[in-house]
C-alpha cells in the first residue's frame, strides 16, 4: 500500500482482509472496554433491557469482526457469549452474579486471545472452562462446573444446525440483514419499521443499531418469507432503492433467536473440536473457511475500512495491545481545523502589523513572528493531514464490484489501479465514490465490449479498466481509462438532435463528447439494469462541479475512453498570492501561479483589434485584466498596470495583468455560497489579516474565459 | 435584544405564525430617508455599525460587498438602494442589521435603528393597495401605527430570499 502505483492488481485477486486487521483490533478493544463497564454495573436483580442489549450488541460485533477476519478461536467465544447474553435480554435467564463473573472472565480471555493475534506471542489462551460454565448457564444450570461436555452432546450439534429456522412464525421464512442507506436522515429508515407492523404478514424486522448510526447506514434483522424484490418494492415508498441492501443471514451469522447457528442448549459449546468451528483455536489461517463467506463479512469490512485506513501504514507496527491510533469524531477534527484556521488568521495580522516597524530596534520581536510563522505553518499541515485519506479507500471497493458486474454482463475486465496512495481530503473522498463508481460500472458496461467482439476486432479477449490518482499542483486528478469501444461521435450527434439538443456538425470532439453530461442522455442500444438509462452522467457531472471540481472526456473511437476528474485537494486553506488592482486584493492560488514578470506596454499586442496577447519566451498568451474582469473602480487614471502573473489551470495559460504583487501568504478558504451565492471567476474568499475580505479568483474560470 | 426575551418571543411567534398577514408580536424598527420600517425582530441577529465591505465585482448596485463577521463571509445589502431612496451616506450613524433569514446571514444597510416596539394586531393596519407600476409593495405585509408613528411592515425574509435580489441561489430560497 505504501508504494505509489501497485498496477495489475487485478480483479481476480481477492481482497487482502490482513489490512483491515488492525481496525478490527482498536474496534474490538473498544468494545471490549464498553462490554467491561457495562457489566460492571449491571444491577443483577434488575438488568435493565437496554444495557444487557448494549452488551449483547459488543459481543456480536466483536464476533462478527472475528468470525470475518478468521479468528474462529474469537468468534467461538463470543458466540457462546452471544448466546448466554440472548437467553438473558429476553429474559429466559435470570442474570447473576456469577454470570457476570464468567462473562467477564470471558472478556479477559478475548483480550489474551486478542493480544495473541496481534502477535504478542503468548501462548493460546485456553477457554474451554470458559466455554463449559457459559454453556451451562446457557442451559440453566446454576453452577458452572456442573456440565463437562460429553462428546455426544457436541456430537449434536451439526444436526441441530441442519433443522430450518427454529422460529415458528413463518415456514419458509428467511432471515435477513436489511441495510439502509447511506441515510441523511436516520430516522427515514424507521419508516421501514413501521411497515412491517402495518403489512401483518410481511415478517418482523428489528433493529440492529439502536436506531444511530456513525456512516450514515442503518441495519435491521429481518425475518420474512417475501422475496427480496417485493421487499424492496415496498421499500422505496420510504427509501432509494439503491440505498437499500438484503443480506442473507446464513448458518454462524444468524446469532439471533431461531437462526439455524444458535441452536440453544446445544451449541457447539464443549468442545472446541467440534461443532461449526472445526478448526482448532487459534489458527487464524486454517479459519479463514471457517469464516462463512456470507455476505456481513463485506459489509464488515468495508464499514470500518473507510473509517481508518490511515491506519494501515502501521499496521506492521501494532506489537501487544499498544494503541497505534485513535478514532476521534470527525466533529473534533474540523473543530481544530477551523481553530487552526482562525490562527492563521491572526498569525498573519500579527504579521502584516509588525511589517512597519523597525527590524533593527524589534529584532527578537520580528524573530518571535518568524518562528511563529513557521510554527503555525507546520501546524496547519499537520491538522490538515489528519482529515486526509489514501485514495485506496474509494480504489479497494472497485475489484469486487467490477468482478460481479463482469460476470453478470459476461464480460472479462482487468482493473488495474495506479496512486492509491495519493491522498484526498475525507469530506471528499466520501463526495467522489458515488462519481467514480458510476463511471466504472459506465466503463465495464458501455466502454468493453464483448469478449468475442474484442477478439473481432484484434485487442485483448480481456478489457481493461484503469484507475489513476494523481496531485497535479493544488488539484488531485482522478482518471477512469478503459480500452472499449469508446465514444462514437456521429451517434452522440444524432442522439443530441433526437433530444432536441443544438448540435451543429462544426462542435469539437470535445463539445461532442460533453453532450454525454446533457440531463437524460444515454447512447446505450439497450437499457441494461446495470447502467445506461441516462440519469448518470449529468448526475455524475453536477456533483463533481458542485465540489468544485471539473469532468473531461477524451476518446477515440475503438481505442477507449478517459475521463478526467479534477478536484481540489482540500478545501480549507491554500497558499494564496495577493494582488492588488486599484485600490482591491485579490487572491490567487499559488499552485496555480507559474510566474510573474513585469511588463513595458508595447509587448502586449492585439489579436483581431481586442483579443490581447503577450509573447513569454516564444509563447504567445492571451492576457487577462483583472481590472476589466472585475470592474475595478480606478481613482488614478494615470495608473498603467504592469505586472503581469501567469497563471495554469485546466491545461491553459494565461497572462493577469495586475497593478502590484502584495505578498504570499495562507489564507483559509471561506465558502462564499453558504451566505451568498456563486461569483463568477471566484472560487471562494478569505479574511486578510487586517480582518477584510478577499475573493480567491478561481483561475480555472479566468483560463476558460480567454478561450472563448 | 436581549437574551432573555427570547423564549417569551418564540412563543409568541409559535401561536400567531398561523394567521396570514403580519403577526402581532415585537418588531425592530429603523429608518430609511424619512420612512421608519419595522420587521420581526426575530429574524434579527445584531445590529453593528458599517464597516466598507469588499465589492463584489458586477453585483447589483444595492449588494455592497461582502464582510467578516467573526470568521464568516455575509454579504451586505443596502436597502435603501434597494427601496430606492433619495440618498444613501455612509456616515457614522449608519448602521448594518445583521438578519438570519433561511438559515443565512446577511446584512442590511440602514439609515438608524430606532427601538424595538410590540404591535398588537390593533395597531396593525392592512397594507395600502398602491399601484405597483411605482412601488414594489409585495414584501409590505401591513401598517403599523404607534401614536403618531407610522411604520411600513416588512416581510424581510421574503425580501432578502427573493429572486431579484439574487442573493440566494434558487434552490434555496425556494
Amino acid at each position: 500500500m505504501g508504494d505509489m502505483t501497485s498496477e495489475g492488481a487485478s480483479i481476480s485477486a481477492g481482497i487482502d482482509l490482513s489490512q483491515f486487521y488492525q481496525v478490527f483490533f482498536e474496534e474490538a478493544g473498544e468494545n471490549l472496554d464498553n462490554m467491561e463497564q457495562l457489566l460492571l454495573n449491571v444491577n443483577v436483580e434488575e438488568a435493565d433491557d437496554e444495557e444487557l442489549n448494549a452488551i449483547f450488541r459488543c459481543a456480536h460485533s466483536i464476533k462478527g469482526g472475528a468470525a470475518t477476519f478468521g479468528f474462529s478461536d474469537v468468534a467461538e467465544l463470543t458466540h457462546q457469549m452471544e448466546t448466554l447474553l440472548d437467553k438473558l435480554r429476553r429474559h429466559e435467564l435470570q442474570p447473576n452474579s456469577a454470570m457476570v463473573d464468567v462473562l467477564l472472565q470471558s472478556g479477559d480471555a478475548l483480550r489474551a486471545q486478542l493480544g495473541r493475534h496481534q502477535g504478542s506471542g503468548a501462548d493460546p489462551f485456553d477457554t474451554t472452562d470458559l466455554l463449559v460454565s457459559i454453556k451451562s448457564f446457557v442451559e440453566g444450570g446454576g453452577a458452572p462446573a456442573a456440565a463437562p461436555a460429553p462428546k455426544a452432546a457436541a456430537a449434536q450439534a451439526p444436526k441441530a444446525a441442519a433443522p430450518a429456522p427454529a422460529t415458528p412464525a413463518n415456514p419458509g421464512a428467511r432471515l435477513l440483514e436489511l441495510q439502509v442507506g447511506p441515510l441523511t436522515d436516520l430516522t427515514l429508515a424507521d419508516n421501514l419499521v413501521e411497515l412491517f407492523k402495518e403489512i401483518t404478514d410481511l415478517g418482523t424486522i428489528e433493529p440492529l443499531d439502536a436506531g444511530q448510526s456513525s456512516d450514515g447506514m442503518r441495519r435491521f434483522k429481518v425475518l420474512t418469507s417475501s422475496t427480496d424484490n417485493d421487499l424492496l418494492d415496498l421499500f422505496t415508498f420510504h427509501v432509494a432503492r439503491e440505498q437499500v441492501k438484503l443480506i442473507p443471514l446464513g448458518p454462524g451469522f444468524g446469532f439471533y433467536d431461531g437462526a439455524p447457528g444458535a441452536p440453544p442448549a446445544e451449541a457447539p459449546a464443549s468442545d472446541p473440536g467440534y461443532g461449526f468451528f472445526d478448526d482448532a483455536p487459534g489458527v487464524p489461517e486454517g479459519a479463514a473457511a471457517a469464516a462463512p463467506s456470507a455476505a456481513p463479512a463485506p459489509a464488515a469490512a468495508i464499514v470500518p475500512a473507510r473509517a481508518a485506513t490511515p491506519a494501515k501504514a502501521d499496521k506492521p507496527a501494532a506489537g501487544g495491545m499498544d494503541q497505534t491510533t485513535l478514532r476521534v469524531s470527525i466533529e473534533k477534527v474540523d473543530q481544530l481545523i477551523n481553530l487552526v484556521g482562525e490562527l492563521v488568521i491572526t498569525q498573519a495580522m500579527l504579521a502584516q502589523n509588525s511589517r512597519e516597524l523597525d527590524p533593527g530596534l524589534y529584532q527578537q520581536l520580528t524573530s518571535g513572528l518568524a518562528d511563529l510563522e513557521r510554527n503555525t505553518r507546520d501546524l496547519q499541515e499537520s491538522v490538515m493531514s489528519i482529515r486526509m485519506i489514501p485514495m485506496s479507500t474509494v480504489f479497494n471497493r472497485f475489484p469486487r464490484m467490477l468482478r460481479d458486474l463482469a460476470a453478470k454482463l459476461g464480460k472479462k475486465v482487468e482493473l488495474v489501479t495506479q496512486g492509491e496512495a495519493t491522498e484526498l481530503d475525507k469530506s471528499l473522498v466520501e463526495k467522489i465514490t458515488d462519481p467514480l463508481t458510476h463511471l466504472v460500472r459506465n466503463s465495464c458496461d458501455h466502454g468493453i465490449e464483448m469478449p468475442e467482439d474484442r477478439i473481432g476486432r484484434g485487442k485483448p479477449e480481456q478489457g481493461t479498466i484503469t484507475l489513476v490518482a494523481s496531485h497535479q499542483g493544488g488539484s488531485i486528478v482522478i482518471e477512469v481509462r478503459d480500452d472499449g469501444r469508446g465514444l462514437n461521435r456521429d451517434k452522440l450527434i444524432k442522439k443530441a438532435r433526437e433530444k432536441g439538443i443544438d448540435a451543429p456538425d462544426s462542435m469539437t470532439d470535445a463539445e461532442c463528447w460533453n453532450l454525454i453530461f446533457a440531463p437524460g442522455f444515454s447512447t446505450a442500444e439497450q437499457v441494461t439494469d446495470v447502467s445506461g438509462r441516462g440519469v448518470g452522467m449529468d448526475v455524475v457531472k453536477k456533483n463533481i462541479t458542485s465540489l468544485g471540481g471539473t469532468v473531461e472526456i477524451d476518446s477515440a473511437e475503438g481505442y477507449g475512453m478517459k475521463v478526467s476528474v479534477r478536484l481540489p485537494l482540500t478545501l480549507a486553506i491554500m497558499d494564496g498570492m495577493s494582488v492588488g488592482v486599484g485600490d482591491e486584493c485579490y487572491i490567487l492560488p499559488l499552485s496555480s501561479v507559474v510566474e510573474s514578470f513585469q511588463v513595458q506596454s508595447d509587448t502586449i499586442k492585439t489579436v483581431a483589434g481586442s483579443g490581447r496577447v503577450v509573447e513569454v519566451r516564444d509563447e504567445y498568451m492571451p492576457v487577462i485584466e483583472l481590472e476589466r474582469v472585475f470592474d475595478v473602480p480606478r481613482f488614478d487614471f494615470e495608473h498603467v498596470s504592469s505586472i503581469m502573473v501567469v497563471v495554469e489551470a485546466e491545461g491553459g495559460r494565461v497572462a493577469l495583468l495586475v497593478d502590484e504583487l502584495l505578498g504570499q501568504q495562507q489564507v483559509v478558504v471561506k465558502n462564499l455560497e453558504a451566505n451568498y451565492r456563486k461569483v463568477n471567476d471566484v472560487s471562494g474568499a478569505t479574511i486578510m489579516g487586517d480582518g477584510r475580505v478577499a475573493l480567491i479568483l478561481d483561475v480555472g474560470s479566468l483560463v476558460r474565459r480567454s478561450r472563448h | 435584544m436581549e437574551a432573555s426575551n427570547v423564549p417569551a418571543l418564540r412563543q409568541q411567534g409559535a401561536v400567531t405564525a398561523k394567521g396570514h398577514g403580519p403577526k402581532s408580536g415585537e418588531y425592530l424598527t429603523f429608518r430609511l430617508g424619512s420612512e421608519e420600517y419595522g420587521i420581526d425582530i426575530l429574524k434579527v441577529q445584531e445590529i453593528r455599525s458599517y464597516e466598507q465591505p469588499t465589492r463584489i465585482a458586477n453585483a447589483p448596485d444595492f449588494i455592497k460587498g461582502v464582510v467578516n463577521l467573526r470568521g464568516v463571509i455575509v454579504p451586505i445589502v443596502d436597502l435603501r438602494l434597494k427601496l430606492r431612496c433619495p440618498s444613501a451616506e455612509y456616515n457614522s450613524f449608519t448602521v448594518v442589521i445583521v438578519l438570519n433569514v433561511k438559515n443565512r446571514v446577511v446584512g442590511a444597510v440602514v439609515d438608524s435603528v430606532s427601538d424595538v416596539l410590540e404591535l398588537n394586531r390593533d395597531q396593525i393596519k392592512p397594507a395600502p393597495e398602491l399601484s405597483a407600476a411605482s412601488v414594489d409593495t409585495s414584501f409590505i405585509t401591513g401598517i403599523g401605527s404607534v401614536g403618531e408613528r407610522m411604520l411600513i411592515l416588512m416581510d424581510i425574509e421574503g425580501l432578502m430570499s427573493s429572486a431579484e435580489m439574487g442573493l440566494m441561489d434558487a434552490a434555496i430560497a425556494a
